[in-house]
């Protein structure tokens, strides 16, 4: 058992049933090695204040329900430790550019619905039925796709995207990584349908490659590499709508 | 999904202050405010071309000057810069490039970029001297 430390923590907290604007609030948390960023608010929520609300499930970097900024740093609670940081102070608030509900707990619906509109499963070029068999696929084409299949929507991406932050409208770096992610898939042919996502100005085009959503990824997705990969197929496709104009395109 | 009876939403005031990745990026975009300032310096000079041998030349002497010396060493570190941040992010926005099957990593792209662009530059310093 390693030694213990005490760390100043100190959290955002918004009550909307009270508060007009966030405050803050630290705590002194006692840690061990082992403890993570999301143990020390577990501390504070079993020890020294019951009402502080936060999102978490699996406790391993597998469910990416427990995002959060700390330090102006989009992390997995889970994923980072308290003796990382010690001996300084780190602050703790919801993910950036996401409507606050109550204290780290933000509002997903947005990106709910972007992720709706990007098509975000396999659209077969005829219907298949069970009696057609599995629909096999070589380790070369699961590799076209299968790094931008990992993504867990854990949103650490939106909170490091400040053109998401400036425009709502932007369909943004998950939305956008998981839409490369099926129109890589060799099992899919539903790029047609998804190419209006892609086209517009919200689309890939709001990107402008800030890059950052890519560096704070827990799972190595990239989506800045999907987004700008779209923009040649973008002007592909523009082009060819202008060459055949009663054929391709969208 | 019902949206949450009342939220807060932060304001994104001086959000450039957050992230030093932010301010990398400003300035990355920031440099390409030089680029152009070059190219309309560029484009006086073509219009004073056209204008006539006393224009061309009143162009040429500023060339001269301290100030334009200046100039061009700030575009010079503005080019720079521009193009060494840009071939960075050369290989997020090619197509997959793989050679004998094997995809081709990333700082091997960005070598030959620099590779390209030192090339191109010797090439077109020779050309210039020889002929100018």
């Amino acid at each position: 058992m390693s030694q213990t430390r005490t760390i100043m923590i100190e959290c955002l907290r918004y009550d909307p049933e009270q508060d007009q604007a966030p405050h803050y609030r630290t705590y002194e948390v006692p840690f061990t090695d082992e403890m993570s960023v999301l143990e020390g608010l577990q501390y504070i929520k079993d020890h020294l204040d019951g009402s502080l609300t936060f999102r978490w499930s699996c406790r391993m970097a597998i469910c990416g329900s427990c995002g959060c900024m700390v330090n102006h740093q989009p992390i997995l609670s889970c994923q980072s430790f308290l003796r990382d940081y010690y001996p300084a102070r780190i602050r703790v608030e919801p993910l950036e550019h996401f409507p606050i509900v109550k204290d780290l707990v933000i509002d997903q619906s947005d990106f709910l619905g972007k992720l709706e509109s990007v098509t975000p499963y396999l659209v077969p070029a005829q219907p298949l039925t069970p009696e057609d068999g599995p629909n096999l696929q070589t380790p070369r084409q699961i590799e076209d796709y299968l790094g931008y299949a990992q993504c867990i929507n854990c949103l650490l991406c939106y909170a490091a995207c400040p053109q998401y932050g400036l425009n709502h409208e932007f369909t943004g770096p998950a939305a956008l990584a998981l839409l490369a992610r099926y129109n890589a898939d060799s099992r899919d042919a539903g790029q047609k349908t998804r190419m209006a996502v892609v086209n517009a100005e919200e689309g890939v085009w709001g990107c402008t490659l800030v890059g950052l959503c890519s560096e704070v990824c827990p799972k190595h997705v990239d989506p800045a590499r999907a987004i700008n990969r779209n923009k040649i197929n973008s002007t592909q496709d523009y082009f060819l709508r202008f060459l055949m104009p009663f054929g391709r395109g969208s | 999904m019902t949206p949450a009876p009342k939220t807060y939403v932060r304001p994104m005031n001086r959000w450039w202050m957050r992230h030093p990745a932010y301010r990398r990026y400003l300035l990355r975009e920031g440099t390409s405010v030089m680029v152009a300032a070059y190219a309309l310096f560029l484009l006086a000079g073509m219009v004073c071309l056209v204008l006539g041998e006393t224009a061309f030349n009143l162009w040429r002497g500023f060339l001269q000057s301290p100030v334009s010396v200046i100039f061009h060493l700030a575009a010079l570190a503005a080019f720079a810069f521009h193009a060494w941040t840009w071939f960075k992010v050369m290989p997020l926005t090619t197509p997959p490039i793989r050679f004998r099957g094997q995809p081709v990593p990333d700082r091997m792209i960005f070598r030959a970029a620099l590779w390209a662009w030192g090339i191109a530059s010797v090439a077109l310093l020779v050309l210039a001297m020889r002929f100018l």
